[in-house]
């Protein structure tokens, strides 16, 4: 997609983002062809849906499609997917014998749906198996969050049909689109903040000028555009050149910025972001839980420095 | 030429020549760089790579900016030259290409390209830093052209420098941006003084420049008089854009120099882990600045957010050498040792020249972010 044909894509679904949350979303999208574009053009689809859902916010259950899709196995409407426990990565059950041992959380989609793509380790590699979300338990999580509208799944479940080995690498595919929707749904919600913050900066008034007079407030605000700037140019990099790599590095640099965003929007709203009646406080929950989701800015980091220093290799360079 | 055709050529090329392209002594003073640099710039240019990118007008051979990019990159990544005096080339010879008469730069932009001259920017004074619109450096009109009389310091370079895109006052002081004038400046004419400054990383990287009373002619006009400012204005972001490009290819080189050469245990993963990620973050950003130059799209305010990300890249870059190769950086006196030494002294003034990163970032929040005046 691109030009008007993206522009047009992007307008509709930032409506129906503002319009509907959850289940209603969740609706709204497959009638405006979000399936499709997701077939066709995952880059253009997973940033536009995702940062108009972190800008809202609102929620969806449009992850589990990114992750199906990846996996070659949706989208559908009524499949729902396991995904990692907070802060995980690698796929959320294991093989026990016939059985699938599960622990991970669930989009608002897992409560409603009948099935569950659940994907697993094993000892000869990952395997892709669909079961009855009725074999598991899934207890809806609040948290920091709760609009989010998550739900911890566990329980022990047996395969519909045959189990489907994976490849070596599909499991990492559907682990880095998730993680780069993850991070379009961050970079959104930054942006959001650094706006409600320079508004804020221009409007309240101390000492007899605007706070966006003072050097501290202005730098603040320069350090959050820098920062999402540098996590929008590591995502373009991510979809221009698939790689685990880049999806991880991209991943971090959103959750870091987040946290800058977080950080200097709050101190430069003061008060005034410190009340409910305030939206700041439903993008700092947000991009917490966001952060965490399929592991955070400082896990990745120190993961990457682990693994540059055992192969004494930097990863390949973006090439220009 | 397309980019892949292009890399492709050069890379050949660079295999083949790679003997005649290597230094022929050691690189351990600027003279020896500033030698080095004149060679690379000859053979590339008489092969034809050097002049791709720039225009027709100018003696190049048209194409688009990213196979400058590419050559730079190219060039960094073999060790060829070094980006700092490489760069000068990529800030100045834009400024010609647009602003000076069509004769004077088809005359003088192939001398820079070939590695004929070494050009110098005569910008900051001894009471004029960020405040570059409060420079002093007087120039009088008269029929000829104009007599300058003033100050400049910090002139990276001055001292090999034929030429000076050398910015004047030639308004009264009150007209601040206003009666600034952009002039392109013969280096020996008389009346010049050049005295070259010592510097931390060693070596007089820059100079003070004094003009008493010194003749430039009327054709040596940058733009209009009065509109130095402007021009001043539209140079800085080639400051920040090609010449990124190149630095990043040689921060990857040296962080992977580090790599090859550090002891197990001296570094510490998550700093490792996050240097990479702001190198690759701050590749990722020049990259799509590259692109929007080769889109024909006028780079302005939005190149400060290369600027602040180059800065902080390349001193985590040189953080890490200094913890990983202490001993070397602090008390080694073999050449590698002064190397890294040198390099990891100069990335302290990444944060100052071409804009210190506060000056950045006051760019970003009244033109990015528009947040209005500071006062
Ligand atoms: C290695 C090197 C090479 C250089 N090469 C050249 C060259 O080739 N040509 C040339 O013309 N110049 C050159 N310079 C000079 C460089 O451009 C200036 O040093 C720079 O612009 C800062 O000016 P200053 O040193 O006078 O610092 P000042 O302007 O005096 O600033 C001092 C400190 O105050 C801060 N400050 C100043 N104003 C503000 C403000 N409004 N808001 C917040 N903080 C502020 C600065 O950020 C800085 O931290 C070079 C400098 C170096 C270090």
């Amino acid at each position: 997609m691109e030009g008007d044909e993206l522009e047009l894509f992007s307008r509709t679904l930032g409506a129906a983002a503002e319009a509907h949350s959850g289940a209603a979303l969740d609706a709204a999208l497959v009638e405006l062809g979000w399936h499709e574009a997701l077939a066709d053009d995952p880059g253009a689809a997973v940033s536009v849906l995702f940062e108009h859902q972190g800008r809202v916010p609102c929620t969806s259950s449009a992850l589990d499609d990114v992750v199906t899709q990846a996996l070659g196995a949706g989208p559908h409407q009524d499949m729902a997917v396991v995904l990692p426990w907070l802060g995980r990565a690698e796929p959320p059950a294991r093989r026990d014998g016939g059985h699938l041992v599960v622990e991970g959380l669930g989009t608002n989609r897992l409560l409603g749906a009948e099935t569950a793509l659940v994907v697993a380790q094993g000892p000869a590699g990952d395997v892709a198996a669909v079961v009855k979300t009725s074999e598991l338990a899934a207890r809806p999580v609040r948290g920091i969050d709760p609009a989010l509208g998550l739900s911890a799944v566990s329980g022990a479940a047996t395969a519909l049909g045959p189990l489907s080995a994976l490849h070596p690498g599909d499991w990492t595919e559907a682990l880095s689109r998730g993680r780069l929707a993850a991070g379009h749904e961050m970079v959104g919600a930054s942006t959001a903040m650094l706006e409600l913050a320079r508004r804020h900066a221009l409007e309240r008034v101390q000492f007899g000028r605007p706070i966006a007079a003072f050097q501290a407030v202005r730098h603040r605000l320069a350090d959050t555009l820098v920062a999402l700037e540098s996590a929008r140019a590591l995502l373009d990099a991510a979809w221009h050149e698939e790689s685990a790599g880049t999806a991880a590095m991209a991943k971090a640099a959103c959750g870091g910025a987040a946290r800058t965003a977080s950080r200097h929007c709050q101190q430069v709203l003061a008060g005034t972001g410190f009340t409910t009646e305030h939206p700041l406080h439903r993008y700092i929950r947000r991009v917490l839980v966001l952060d965490e989701l399929f592991g955070s800015a400082r896990s990745l980091t120190a993961e990457l420095g682990r693994e540059v220093l055992a192969r004494r290799r930097l990863p390949t360079p973006i090439p220009l | 030429m397309e980019l892949a055709a292009f890399r492709t050529a050069l890379d050949q090329w660079l295999d083949e020549h790679g003997d005649a392209l290597a230094p022929d002594r050691p690189q351990d003073t600027l003279d020896e760089h500033m030698a080095q640099l004149a060679k690379v710039k000859r053979l590339t240019f008489d092969a034809g790579f050097m002049r791709f990118g720039w225009s027709e007008r100018v003696g190049g051979l048209g194409g688009s900016p990213l196979l400058r990019a590419y050559l730079g990159e190219a060039l960094t990544t073999r060790d060829l030259v070094e980006p700092g005096i490489y760069s000068m080339t990529e800030t100045l010879a834009p400024t010609m290409v647009d602003y000076a008469a069509p004769a004077l730069a088809a005359e003088m932009v192939p001398r820079l390209l070939r590695g004929d001259e070494t050009w110098c920017q005569g910008f900051s004074e001894p009471g004029t830093g960020s405040n570059l619109a409060a420079l002093a450096c007087r120039a009088v009109r008269e029929d000829s052209g104009w007599r300058v009389t003033g100050q400049k310091v910090w002139t990276s370079l001055a001292q090999y420098a034929q030429r000076c895109v050398l910015l004047v006052r030639t308004g009264p002081v009150e007209s601040a941006h206003g009666g600034i004038t952009a002039l392109f400046a013969d280096m020996e004419r008389p009346g010049i003084t050049v005295r070259p400054i010592d510097t931390l990383h060693g070596g007089p990287e820059f100079c003070e420049v004094f003009f008493d009373d010194v003749v430039v002619p009327t054709g040596r006009l940058l733009g209009q008089e009065g509109q130095g400012w402007s021009v001043a204005m539209d140079l800085l972001p080639h400051e920040r854009s090609t010449a990124l490009w190149h630095k990043a290819a040689f921060l990857q080189r040296r962080l992977q120099d580090l790599l090859d050469t550090v002891a197990e245990e001296a570094l510490d993963p998550v700093q490792v882990g996050e240097t990479v990620q702001l190198l690759a973050a701050f590749r990722a950003r020049s990259r799509a600045t590259q692109h929007q130059l080769a889109a024909g799209e006028r780079l302005g305010p939005e190149t400060s957010v290369d600027k602040v990300l180059a800065a902080g890249a390349e001193q985590a870059v040189f953080d890490l050498v200094e913890a990983g190769l202490a001993v070397e950086v602090l008390l080694g006196d073999g050449s590698s040792a002064s190397r890294w030494r040198s390099e990891y002294l100069f990335s302290r003034a990444a944060t100052i020249y071409g804009g210190t990163s506060e000056i950045q970032r006051n760019i970003i929040a009244r033109r990015l972010l528009d947040l209005g005046d500071d006062r």
